[in-house]
């Protein structure tokens, strides 16, 4: 029996008690779409520190626990908001004075990195990097590894393969993830979740950390979900939280309710240049903001309601450009 | 006067390569541009896939990203992101994808690009994005490959492999283990760059009209073979008249 009124939570409930110093976070989502920003907006309010991140391809939701020093190490296969900062800024900052720990992948690499996470295997090899830099230069070496108890020791081992020595495999270790965070579109009170459009890594990372916050822009009854089970992914077994917030991707963008916001990742874009004005744009839209329901009405109902959907369209219409034969 | 723009002209030179029909992995930033126009124009039946897991996507604007809800229009599935990986390794197999699309920040005369760092891995003077997908797109198919084109960015050895092109020439791919596939084109606001079949180098086979094929040696940072060089066609009407509208 799953005791749903024990899931719901605040989001400042949820953060408290699943994301700690230290802790190893899985974001889900994928560049502009659909990651977690209201809990991103959250931990960095709480504060927290010394966390690695994990995750598919990242955006500013990660840029921001970067410049808000959030993050002490970075498992990174790309970090852009596209098509408005072609790599992120705190990200490139911190990259290049030093100021965290960091270690590429290739993004296909580390979805199967996730999807042994989610199915228990102890590593996996795959035919991927192989002859690149990405096997041989290390952004964390051996040494501190072997020293920090949250990382594996080694980035990845190169080993014959034991069915065919003739043949070279890349050896991956399992991510160790405590707490996943995923925004999908509708949860139930006992946590059964349905996310539209790509899904992304987000079922695995769920799957593979031994916690799951989910956040929702809708929260509906149990019996709503269940008339059609096969457009759920998660059972409310995996999800520790549910928490309700509407936008709660903005300024990403979220299939079947909102496109990403061009003019905020265009603010963000010059906000995230220096120090100072990244600094001032945190207290504009973080600290100065008690919670989601106070930033949601500081972009205020009528922002909000031009990034709703265009009917028959997941994004609005126009908005990049509009073909000429239609 | 030309026009068109260089930025134009480029996203014309990297639809040209996708033919109708033609199933093609497709990359963020001007891959992007020149697949979406490719795909409302001369190359309507062209099969679109993106890494975030897109497969067969249409789309009538032109995306931000590879995650973008704009590719996600009429696509036949929304693979999740470990499918991705396998279809790379299936479609190989059946010689399913005919062409991926890379772009890249640093490249060698044997097409191994970076789009990770300038500098020093861990000391970098530049940081760039990382390899995304890229580096599984290069290992499994024949790419194109679209660039800017400076002397910093064409230089003999780059800083770091992200993504593995011909690797040191003929036998490179095999030494390393990797299927015999590699990059076809480089295309940048100034021309199409190829390969050749013996040599694995890169050579100039298009210089875009209104460039001279001085101003690419000028802008090439290692010696590069221009004698195959020839005019590229400039752009049709019906194609200008699409990126007038983006």
């Amino acid at each position: 029996m799953i005791k749903s009124e024990d899931k719901i939570m605040t989001m400042s409930e949820a953060i408290s008690k699943f994301v700690h110093d230290g802790d190893c976070l899985a974001l889900g989502g994928f560049v502009t779409n659909r990651r977690p920003y209201a809990a991103v907006r959250e931990i960095i309010r709480q504060k927290i520190k010394d966390l690695y991140i994990e995750g598919g391809p990242a955006g500013g939701d990660v840029d921001m626990l970067i410049g808000a020093g959030c993050v002490k190490v970075l498992i990174n296969s790309y970090t852009a908001n596209s098509g408005y900062s072609q790599v992120c800024r705190r990200f490139r900052h911190a990259v290049e004075h030093g100021s965290i720990l960091w270690e590429d992948y290739s993004l296909d690499v580390q979805a199967i990195m996730y999807h042994a996470a989610a199915l228990g295997l102890p590593y996996v090899p795959v035919k991927n990097m192989l002859g690149s830099s990405l096997i041989s230069q290390w952004g964390i070496s051996r040494d501190i590894r072997v020293r920090d108890s949250k990382l594996p020791d080694h980035k990845l081992i190169i080993a014959d393969n034991p069915f065919d020595p003739q043949d070279k495999v890349c050896l991956l270790p399992t991510p160790r993830i405590d707490t996943a965070i995923i925004h999908v579109q509708q949860a139930c009170t006992d946590g059964t979740c349905r996310i539209a459009g790509n899904v992304f890594c987000d079922p695995d990372i769920a799957m593979g950390a031994d916690n799951c916050i989910i956040t929702c822009e809708e929260l509906v009854s149990d019996d709503e979900l269940r008339r059609e089970p096969w457009l759920n992914q998660l059972p409310g077994l995996v999800p520790d939280a549910v928490v309700h917030v509407p936008f709660g991707a903005h300024p990403s963008q979220c299939a079947g309710f909102y496109d990403y916001d061009e003019p905020f990742f265009i603010t963000y874009d010059q906000a995230s240049k220096s120090d100072q004005t990244f600094k001032d744009f945190l207290f504009e839209w973080v600290y100065n903001l008690k919670n989601h329901a106070e930033y949601l009405s500081k972009l205020g109902e009528i922002g909000l309601n031009n990034l709703r959907i265009t009917p028959g369209y997941d994004y609005v219409f126009g908005l990049r450009g509009v073909d000429c034969h239609e | 006067m030309n026009k068109w723009t260089s930025t134009q002209m480029m996203a014309v030179a990297l639809a040209r390569q996708i033919k109708d029909g033609m199933t093609c992995i497709v990359g963020t930033g001007l891959p992007l541009l020149g697949a979406s126009l490719a795909k409302n124009t001369t190359a309507p039946h062209a099969v679109l896939i993106f890494e975030s897991g897109i497969i067969d996507g249409n789309p009538l604007e032109v995306p931000t990203s590879v995650g973008d809800l704009r590719l996600s229009r009429l696509a036949s599935v929304l693979w999740p992101q470990y499918r991705y990986l396998g279809f790379q390794n299936n479609s190989r197999k059946k010689n399913k994808i005919d062409l991926g699309f890379l772009g890249g920040a640093q490249i060698d005369p044997y097409g191994n690009l970076n789009s990770t760092c300038i500098g020093d891995y861990l000391h970098p003077q530049v940081r760039f994005t990382g390899s995304g997908g890229a580096n599984g797109i290069a290992g499994n198919v024949n790419t194109i490959i679209v660039m800017e084109h400076q002397k910093r960015r064409f230089c003999e050895k780059i800083d770091y492999i992200t993504s593995v092109g011909w690797g040191d020439g003929p036998d490179g791919r095999s030494k390393l283990g990797l299927p015999e596939v590699g990059p076809q084109a480089v295309i940048t606001e100034l021309g199409v760059m190829r390969f050749d079949q013996n040599t694995r180098r890169i050579y100039l086979a298009e210089y875009f009209p209104g460039v001279t094929v001085q101003q690419i040696t000028d802008n090439t940072g290692f010696k590069m073979d221009t004698s195959r060089a020839l005019e590229a066609e400039p752009p049709s009407e019906e194609v200008l008249e699409f990126l007038a509208k983006l």
